[in-house]
């Protein structure tokens, strides 16, 4: 009893931080509240105690059921909110190189837990018990890799996206003068790689943005570069993991069933997924075809992500019918 | 690869038309000019691809030509080849067509297409299914019949010649790739290249000048920060990370010997489900069956595998927790030669052949009514829904050969409580078979026995899965390892001033930070004279 009780305040206290955090990045946005109280700082703490909150939860149920907490869609959720808040510390740790990722993760772990705990997921939050074909060790490394590949790759293409969505905006670039993070980014103007950046920029985007002032383009580019770079970073970072899950997961499934591969349908997507990404990354290596092509097809690579995770679920069919929305 | 320029070959592209202004960086003696152009090979007489190169011309012996070109199209392969046959020249072609990047990406994309095809459209399923589902008379989409999923085999999709194809075409290029493009770069970057030239340093990525520096402070500070540093004279050449740049190598080979292996499994495998009662024994030859046209038999075929026992866990809420078999096997001669309880994630191998707990069923049950038997009542499966099962069986009563016989139902979802109905389908009770507890019923004494499942077993042996596994590790390893960055640091020691300039491959926001702190620690050196 004890138990319930106490993964319920853990699940509350992390949902309501990572609420006040998002709010406080959102007045950040439209008022610069940096100046006025040191608010900027504290969503970074919020975040940790966020992280801990999450942490605190899947102990709870991993005491309380006995099992790994990773045994339904429900508890794959929590994993995944848990995987963007470390992402979003990895920000916190690295101080002096203070990136966008935090835009992207604090409202993805809140939406994700949100969906979670919304109740549309009817009895999922109780701990069931696992069926004999998931006791096994193999649970813990296949599908921890798994969400936290998923996590790491939405991150990244989440900032594709962004960095798209950036580059063909014609309008609205007023209030990037009044954004503490364009201040910073003066600091690394002068540098000589900057320029080198900008002269080696594809001369499509010189001819787009040639009506509007140099330096708001110039801010704009080096936003467009930092997307660009921390983009490829994080992706390659959520392939290693994707692959050592997918690689685990055939291993697990020989030591089951006595076959490496049966083009099982979340099988087959997440390899969709893992060659999606593939071709992201040789399209990275080839400076001819750099810059939006990349971005396209990352974020592709984000709607894959989606069906492969939920989408495949929805039909609960094949050996992965443990996560879909109607096993109870 | 020195590449010299023959003024009347060279001519600009169009495609980028500002050349790039860098004389105002250089502040050196000699002017700089930096263009894009387009070389045509001269001994064809026609391009063998279209190479961007920046070639900075200046007063000093031309620095070797940068690396970036050989990462794209990789059209130099058959450059170096005298004017041989057509023969001759038709292999690297063949190469060079096959390790084009644009041409990989597409294959990737077509499988990857493929694949998700084969997930939307039914597998194996029978004819008939398609016909309706895809009439000739309403088309999905407007053309998409039922002829087209034959003509193509998009009805077995992961086996059918097109995806099978598009696999060996995408083996192909990761070879004729690794071949043409990787290797060469592994000797490109284990070159001890030094610097000559103050501008050559001056031109990577990442420059700069220490106006009073030695250069063995600087050997001896990227030492401790883990390069490995190299000096000939005045200058300096210090790399860290080599690894980073072999691992993509290493996944493409990796992926080849999982495909290698991947085929060896189809082509040279056996496998074979059976359903046993507790007690019987069957001969793994007579389940197993070939998969593909290379599947030999061995010797252990002939061990005969005989179930003594097969038990179930259960959960407290009477769900199935775990089920077991105890197995032994026998040889020819009858003697026992091993023996292992085995269940789910946890198989039996021996020869070769690997014995998977997959599956249970209810083989039947035995009661005695009133004294008489014990009756073996074969349980028929009623409802098997994935691991829900219901599984029943009747006891006629009276007459057995009258039309409408009455008789006792008895219905079960595991092995361990059976639901007893009457002779009017009223419930009578629940019985475990253990505790021998009669139920009464209608004036009869009803004794169940003891319940008798089946194993579910499968047999598999699989040549394949060695190779397959090696492939794993190795891949999984080397994504790791190509995580890594390959930094390269040039110097050169010019009077009292020291040139530095240095370049990285993956983590290049990072590297000017890491670079501008190794050089903060370079002491400066107050001599008024200098030796």
């Amino acid at each position: 009893m004890i138990f319930s009780i106490l993964e319920h305040i853990l699940t509350h206290i992390s949902f309501s931080v990572v609420s006040i955090v998002l709010t406080i990045y959102f007045l950040t946005l439209l008022v610069n509240l940096d100046e006025i109280i040191g608010f900027f700082d504290s969503s970074d703490k919020g975040i940790v105690i966020t992280f801990f909150g999450i942490t605190g939860l899947l102990f709870t149920r991993w005491i309380y059921s006995g099992h790994f907490p990773l045994s339904n869609l429900y508890e794959s959720l929590i994993f995944l909110s848990w995987a963007f808040s470390i992402i979003h510390m990895v920000s916190y740790f690295n101080k002096k190189n203070k990136n966008h990722l935090n835009a992207i993760t604090a409202p993805s772990a809140i939406f994700i837990q949100g969906f979670a705990t919304s109740g549309l997921l009817n009895n999922m939050p109780q701990s069931a018990i696992l069926v004999p074909a998931l006791q096994s060790q193999w649970l813990m490394m296949h599908v921890s890799m798994m969400i936290l590949g998923y996590g790491a790759l939405l991150c990244g293409s989440l900032l594709s996206i962004a960095l798209l969505v950036i580059t063909f905006r014609k309008v609205g670039s007023t209030f990037w003068k009044n954004n503490r993070k364009t201040k910073f980014l003066l600091n690394e103007l002068f540098s000589f790689d900057g320029l080198y950046y900008i002269n080696e920029r594809n001369s499509v985007l010189l001819q787009q943005n040639s009506n509007f002032s140099f330096s708001r383009n110039y801010y704009r580019y080096q936003l467009i570069e930092q997307l660009d770079y921390w983009s490829f970073r994080i992706i390659s970072l959520g392939f290693i993991f994707l692959t050592v899950g997918i690689l685990s997961g055939a291993v697990w499934a020989n030591e089951t069933w006595g076959s490496y591969w049966n083009w099982d349908p979340k099988e087959t997507w997440a390899f969709i997924t893992w060659t999606i990404f593939a071709i992201y990354l040789h399209i990275k290596t080839n400076r001819n075809f750099r810059g939006i092509n990349s971005a396209i097809v990352a974020s592709i690579g984000f709607l894959l992500i989606w069906i492969c995770y939920f989408g495949v679920n929805l039909l609960g069919i094949g050996l992965h019918s443990y996560g879909s929305f109607t096993s109870n | 690869m020195i590449v010299t320029l023959n003024p009347k070959i060279l001519h600009f592209s169009k495609l980028n038309p500002q050349s790039r202004p860098s004389s105002r960086f250089h502040r050196t003696r000699t002017t700089s000019l930096t263009t894009n152009c387009k070389l045509q090979n001269p001994q064809d007489g026609k391009s063998s691809g279209s190479i961007t190169k920046t070639i900075s011309l200046s007063d000093s012996a031309a620095p070797p030509v940068t690396e970036e070109s050989s990462l794209k199209g990789g059209g130099n392969g058959g450059g170096g080849g005298g004017g041989g046959g057509f023969l001759k020249r038709l292999p690297r072609k063949v190469l060079s067509v096959l390790s084009n990047l644009p041409l990989a990406i597409t294959e990737m994309s077509t499988i990857a297409a493929l694949m998700a095809l084969g997930t939307v459209i039914e597998q194996g399923e029978t004819p008939e299914f398609y016909f309706e589902k895809y009439p000739e008379d309403n088309p999905v989409l407007g053309f998409f019949t039922w002829r087209w999923i034959f003509a193509l085999g998009f009805d077995h999709m992961y086996s059918a010649p097109i995806f099978l194809g598009m696999l060996a075409l995408l083996a192909a290029s990761l070879m004729a790739c690794t071949y043409t493009t990787q290797i060469p770069l592994v000797k490109v970057a284990r070159r001890w290249s030094f610097m000559k030239s103050d501008e050559a340093i001056k031109k990577q990525d990442f420059a700069d000048t220490l106006p009073r520096a030695s250069i063995q402070d600087l050997g001896v500070i990227l030492m401790g920060d883990g390069y490995e540093v190299f000096m000939k004279g005045p200058s300096l050449y210090a790399f860290k990370g080599l690894a980073g740049r072999f691992a993509p190598i290493g996944v493409h080979i990796a992926m080849l010997l999982i495909m290698v292996g991947g085929t060896l499994s189809a082509t040279g495998s056996f496998r074979g489900s059976v359903t046993v009662p507790q007690g019987l024994n069957f001969v793994m030859g007579d389940v197993l069956a070939p998969i593909g046209f290379l599947s030999v038999p061995t010797d252990s075929f002939n061990t005969e595998v005989h179930v003594n026992r097969f038990t179930m866990d259960y959960y407290d809420s009477g769900e199935v927790s775990q089920f077991h078999s105890d197995l032994s096997l026998r040889d020819l001669n009858g003697k026992e030669v091993l023996r292992k309880t085995i269940s789910v994630n946890d198989p039996l191998r021996y020869g070769g052949v690997t014995i998977y707990q997959t599956d249970w069923s209810f083989s039947a049950l035995q009661v005695t009514k009133d004294g008489e038997g014990p009756f073996n009542l074969a349980m028929a499966p009623i409802k098997i829904n994935g691991d829900k099962k219901l599984y029943g069986t009747f006891l006629p009563v009276g007459d057995t050969n009258a039309p409408n016989v009455k008789g006792i139902s008895m219905l079960a979802r595991d092995l361990q409580s059976i639901v007893v109905y009457d002779l009017e389908g009223k419930f009578a009770g629940i019985r475990r078979p253990n505790s021998k507890l009669p139920i009464e019923i209608d004036g009869m004494k009803i004794v169940i026995e003891d319940a008798i499942g089946s194993t579910g077993l499968e047999l598999k042996t699989d040549p394949g899965v060695p190779v397959v596994y090696a492939g794993f590790g190795a891949l999984m390893l080397t994504t790791c390892i190509s995580y890594l960055s390959h930094s390269q640091i040039w110097a050169l020691q010019n009077g009292t001033s020291l040139v530095v300039g240095g370049r990285t491959n993956r983590a290049k926001n990072e590297f000017p930070d890491d670079m501008n702190r190794l050089l903060d620690q370079v002491p400066e050196l107050i001599k008024t004279s200098v030796d």
